[in-house]
């Protein structure tokens, strides 16, 4: 108990003669707060960032009232197709980034994976593999290996080598993306059209809508949170990651296959990216092209970030940042308002909720 | 003689827990005044208030009699207070002097890191210490480290000096050693504030004992008027039973360790052709002055390092000294490590899951695609309730909220619900309070009556003497002597140190 509930020291610390006027600001390390206490901190964190961004965006000149008329308009059906399917791929990279942090590994070749997800799903169809009926399942199999397999690279020099992870697959993001230009300017280039993509997909092997607006790349996500969410919260495999990242000498010690479990976490990490990759080319591209991962690295992070590594939370935040990023669309065409003011309000909305970490760990009182 | 420090009905509270409840005390100059309780009595709450460190919900803090507010550690250093805490506050890549000088900042830095580095060679040559100035903290052993950090606040120019369990980490020698200089430091006008829940050095060293129990002081005497009986009486609030034990049975031999060896990283042979066997329902002590080997026998035994050759051979199962930890754990083998928060605990998670962890992959709790959350919990609240494990609010609360030997009692109570056939155990009441060492050690005895080999390595002399059947005395990573029970204290003693 003593030395377990440590506390900081005080952040001001008037001279002994003044301070007994004024007292000390102290600072206490809290031992558990109500979920919905926590609830409350962060929903007041995620308002005042908010508040922060409709600030700058009505310096920027959009007042707060077009500013909510927007995002109502966002929400109209039409538009609402357009945010679910970009929620779907943003979910599936949030998985990513939220099962391998569980374990402590530091996923940054989230692009990388998705670059080898849509390789191995256009090479199903490029090279015509199984009857038209199981092509779809048969793609985003393949996906999943793809991106599964790539993430096994770090993974092995990270467990035999100890290569840092942050670096190695930061870098292989590069060495897939230009793995993907050689095919894209080579082999796998449209002959129709010279374009660097790959032809387009047969109709059978894309992802379209199952009706009221909703992209099946949508159902992909969703039962990818519900298979992350079961593996997290429900099965064994959840509680040995637990233990792993807790204290990982501990859960040797004790038992817990800590080797095995890890390598799984995080090959489900890559499979996530590699299905991610998989939605995007087969939904809104209908073809391999060069840019389908870029920029998902940092969203993936985010959502992760925001959600604390919770699957369901995931969809949530996943379908949020969606919705951010087609209003951002939205601004930069109607409003001329650059894309970085989007990635702007981002890293605000993130710091803001950061912060409410620190009221959630921590209770600041004054002492006389 | 003057009082010096005096606090009155001090309250504090963390997160609604009530840590200090109206403690009051006082120090004189020129005495060594012990602070005695058990674990999570408040002793460490209380003077780390004295030191600044937590600002107090109510009550008063003298000192020399008039009445101060202590705006963190800076201001109580200003007043002469230092505190050497339980876990050294030294930076590890630093230098003696660079430590000393970071917490006795001067105006110039290399001008003053010429005059720290003279105050520090005075104030050693004084204390009778050997450290160098500029030796980096990460070289030193921890009693060297704690020189260090009663060099660092005395030139300060401390005249109240606290010790937290300044004796927990060090063995006996070095012990008595660092007591002597602290009653010649009381002796010189210093007044001296020991906590500690060691009955021997309050009756040897201290001039007045105050007792705390429950947040609370309970009474204040003088140690050499009142006996052992009395003052555990005091801190616990009952006596103790020594543990009862049936005479050995003489079973079949269970465990049979055969030339095990260990080669450190840094080359330093740290196991060496070390044999013993256990039977069962045998306790086997292994005595010895810590660093010849102890440590990496039980991490050899447990599967924490891989022993570079020998056996350890089970009975049943047959040599495992290449076994996984999962194997091990089939085979039944409990384990108590000395470093309970980094080997046997995941402070961060609850309760009820840190004592799953161990027979989640018997399918106890449920299968591998679904866990069964109310078995857990079941067994975790009758485990808390078998094992006396107190301060426990919820079972999912975290483990890391545990006092040193609550957290224990959650450590055997997991070791022990499958009935384990071999238990090492290393340094088990290691920091723990009467109470709670008594349980530890009657958990021991149980193991052993029901028929479990048990290897207890301990620096405690005191606690191989009380429980064991055999005694092995380690010394430079072998087996120097064996002694059965009743041992020969000076013998065991004297082979500690004649090949040591």
């Amino acid at each position: 108990m003593d030395d377990l509930s440590r506390q900081a020291g005080p952040l001001i610390s008037p001279a002994p003669s003044a301070s007994r006027r004024l007292g000390r600001l102290n600072l206490d390390v809290r031992q558990d707060l109500a979920p919905w206490k926590q609830a409350v901190f962060v929903g007041a964190s995620l308002m005042s960032g908010l508040a922060i961004s409709i600030a700058i965006l009505a310096l920027a000149g959009i007042a707060p009232l077009t500013l909510a008329s927007e995002l109502a308009g966002v929400l109209t059906t039409e538009n609402l197709r357009g945010v679910l399917i970009q929620a779907a791929p943003l979910i599936l990279v949030g998985l990513s980034a939220s099962l391998a942090f569980r374990i402590g590994f530091w996923n940054l070749g989230i692009e990388g994976q998705m670059v080898f997800g849509g390789i191995f799903a256009a090479a199903i169809s490029i090279y015509d593999v199984g009857p038209p009926t199981t092509r779809l399942l048969l793609m985003g199999a393949a996906a999943a290996l793809g991106g599964a397999l790539w993430v096994l690279l770090p993974v092995f020099l990270k467990i035999r080598f100890r290569v840092n992870e942050i670096i190695a697959t930061l870098l292989l993001n590069y060495v897939a993306m230009y793995f993907l230009f050689h095919l894209l300017y080579g082999a796998w280039q449209d002959s129709k059209t010279a374009f660097p993509q790959s032809s387009p997909f047969r109709p059978f092997e894309r992802l379209t809508d199952i009706g009221y607006g909703v992209n099946s790349g949508l159902v992909i996500a969703i039962a990818g949170v519900l298979a992350a969410g079961w593996l997290i919260h429900l099965s064994r495999i959840g509680f040995y990651t637990r233990f792993i990242s807790a204290n990982p000498r501990m859960a040797k010690i004790v038992g817990v296959p800590v080797q095995a479990t890890t390598v799984w976490i995080i090959a489900a990490s890559g499979a996530c990216a590699g299905l991610a990759g998989f939605v995007n080319v087969a939904s809104q591209e209908g073809r391999l092209t060069q840019s389908y991962a870029n920029g998902y690295v940092f969203s993936g992070v985010l959502i992760a970030f925001l959600s604390r590594n919770d699957p369901i939370v995931v969809a949530i935040v996943g379908f949020l940042i969606a919705v951010l990023f087609i209003t951002g669309q939205t601004l930069q065409v109607f409003y001329q308002i650059p894309f970085t003011m989007v990635q702007m309000i981002e890293a605000i909305i993130v710091m803001a909720v950061a912060s409410s970490e620190f009221l959630i760990r921590h209770r600041i009182r004054w002492i006389r | 003689m003057s009082l010096a420090l005096q606090l009155v009905g001090i309250r504090k509270s963390f997160d609604g827990a009530l840590a200090l409840d109206g403690a009051s005390f006082e120090s004189q100059a020129g005495e060594v005044h012990a602070l005695l309780g058990e674990n999570g009595a408040g002793k460490s709450s209380l003077m780390n208030v004295a030191a600044g460190l937590y600002a107090p919900d109510a009550g008063s803090i003298f000192i020399d009699g008039v009445a101060v507010s202590l705006s963190g550690p800076a201001a109580a250093r200003q007043h002469g207070i230092g505190m050497v805490h339980q876990h050294f506050k030294l930076v590890k890549p630093f230098t003696v002097a660079e430590n000393v000088l970071l917490a006795n900042r001067q105006p110039h830095f290399s001008s003053g890191m010429r005059d720290i580095r003279a105050t520090i060679e005075k104030q050693v040559a004084e204390l009778k210490f050997a450290i160098d100035p500029d030796r980096r903290i990460d070289t030193m052993t921890v009693a060297e480290q704690q020189q260090v950090e009663i060099v660092k606040v005395l030139v300060g120019g401390v005249r109240i000096l606290i010790l937290d369990e300044p004796t927990a980490v060090l063995t006996d020698a070095e012990a008595i050693g660092l007591l002597e200089i602290v009653q010649r430091l009381a002796r010189s006008g210093t007044a001296v504030v020991l906590v500690t829940h060691k009955l021997h050095e309050v009756k040897r060293y201290a001039d007045v004992v105050t007792i705390m129990r429950g947040g609370k002081t309970v009474a204040r005497l003088d140690p050499r008027q009142s006996s052992a009986a009395q003052l555990t009486e005091l801190t616990v609030g009952q006596t103790l039973a020594l543990p009862e034990r049936t005479p050995h049975r003489g079973g079949p031999t269970r465990l049979n360790v055969g030339a095990l060896t260990y080669t450190r990283g840094d080359g330093r042979s740290m196991l060496n052709n070390l044999s013993f066997y256990v039977r069962a329902g045998e306790i086997y002590g292994i005595a010895g002055v810590s660093g010849n080997g102890q440590a990496e026998l039980a991490e050899a035994l447990i599967g924490a390092i891989e022993s570079s050759s020998g056996e350890i051979w089970l009975d049943g199962v047959g040599d495992i000294s290449r076994a996984s930890q999962a194997k091990r754990r089939e085979a039944a083998i409990a384990a108590i490590p000395a470093d309970r928060y980094a080997y046997a605990l995941a402070g961060s998670l609850p309760i009820t899951d840190n004592l799953a962890v161990a027979q989640i992959r018997s399918g106890r709790y449920g299968s591998l695609i679904r866990l069964d959350r109310s078995a857990m919990r079941r067994d975790a609240v009758a485990a808390v309730r078998d094992y006396d494990v107190q301060g426990v609010r919820s079972i999912n609360q975290k483990a890391s909220l545990l006092s040193g030997g609550n957290a224990q009692k959650l450590v055997i109570a997991r070791e022990f619900s499958r009935a384990p056939e071999v238990v090492v155990a290393h340094s088990p009441s290691r920091g723990l309070d009467a109470r709670a060492c008594a349980a530890v050690h009657q958990s021991l005895i149980e193991a052993r009556e029901r028929g479990a080999a048990i290897v207890l390595i301990s620096e405690d002399l005191d606690e191989i003497l009380s429980l064991s059947d055999r005694i092995g005395v380690m010394t430079r990573g072998a087996i120097a002597g064996e002694f059965a029970r009743p041992a020969d204290r000076q013998a065991i003693g004297r082979a500690m140190v004649d090949h040591g």
